[in-house]
């Protein structure tokens, strides 16, 4: 996690459980709301593969979110884990990707 | 939706439709109905919310014998398709108690989101408390049915 979170501009790296919500690990700075995070991510986690499921048959198991102040990147792990990361615009987002598919696979 | 206060309904609605929860129960700590939404029949109702009120009457004295100085935040039950999230809250006019339940479109984390800012809204919202009217037997009975017709409808 501190790895994750070692990454120039990534304020937060969060294990989350998508069935409720939850955090389950985490390490962020002091100002994020990790328990907002895991329960806003999860939501959208759970629309996603809703949406997922209604146009073809499968799972997704990465997801980005860019907006104009931040961004937000999940990438499964074994069920019902994910691993949720925060980042500012600035921070290295294809170092921060690949990062969170290589976490995601350790956890297995 | 069912309000006895009416500046309830909006703090409410917003919960519901933030959530995805189905239904949920604002009450007094001592049971008394505030608010319902989902429920179609007047005797639930009075049963959830004395059950809820119970609850966490009892998990509160559980903190103080464990010695929890501030009691346990809320009370979950998770099922396969479905969960109960039971938590109070101060206010103006005392201590409340919400009772929401959620299913598989929701979670136990955004219903904790969403409850913690229909909590504060509350609070914000309530009007100060007036003066404690007298109880009179000749007005008890329409008050109750005027209680009953807000939170059931006609019956």
């Amino acid at each position: 996690m501190r790895e994750v979170t070692g990454v120039p501009g990534v304020v937060g790296a969060l294990i989350i459980s998508s069935d409720d919500g939850l955090v389950v690990a985490e390490s962020a700075m002091e100002d994020l709301v990790t328990a907002n995070v895991a329960a806003l991510s999860a939501a959208l986690i759970a629309r996603a593969t809703r949406a997922a499921a209604a146009v073809n048959p499968s799972v997704p198991t990465t997801m980005q979110f860019v907006a104009e102040r931040g961004a937000i990147f999940a990438v499964a792990g074994p069920a019902p884990l994910w691993l949720v990361a925060v980042a500012r615009p600035d921070a290295e987002l294809g170092r921060l990707r690949l990062l969170l598919r290589d976490f995601a696979g350790a956890l297995g | 939706m069912r309000v006895l206060e009416p500046w309830v309904g909006d703090p409410l609605a917003e919960l519901l439709r933030e959530s995805s929860a189905r239904v949920a129960l604002v009450m007094t700590s001592s049971g008394q109905v505030i608010a319902q939404h989902g429920f179609t029949r007047s005797l639930d109702v009075m049963a959830a919310a004395a059950l809820g009120a119970g609850i966490l009457a009892t998990t509160g004295e559980l903190a103080r014998l464990l010695g929890t100085r501030d009691g346990f935040g809320a009370v979950v039950h998770q099922g396969v398709g479905r969960g109960v999230w039971l938590a109070g809250f101060d206010t103006p006019r005392g201590r409340w108690i919400g009772l929401v339940v959620f299913g598989t479109e929701s979670s136990v984390g955004l219903v904790r989101l969403f409850f913690a800012r229909f909590a504060e809204q509350i609070a914000a919202a309530a009007p100060p408390l007036g003066p404690v009217r007298e109880v009179l037997a000749e007005g008890f009975e329409r008050e109750l049915d005027d209680s009953l017709r807000a939170l059931f409808g006609a019956h």
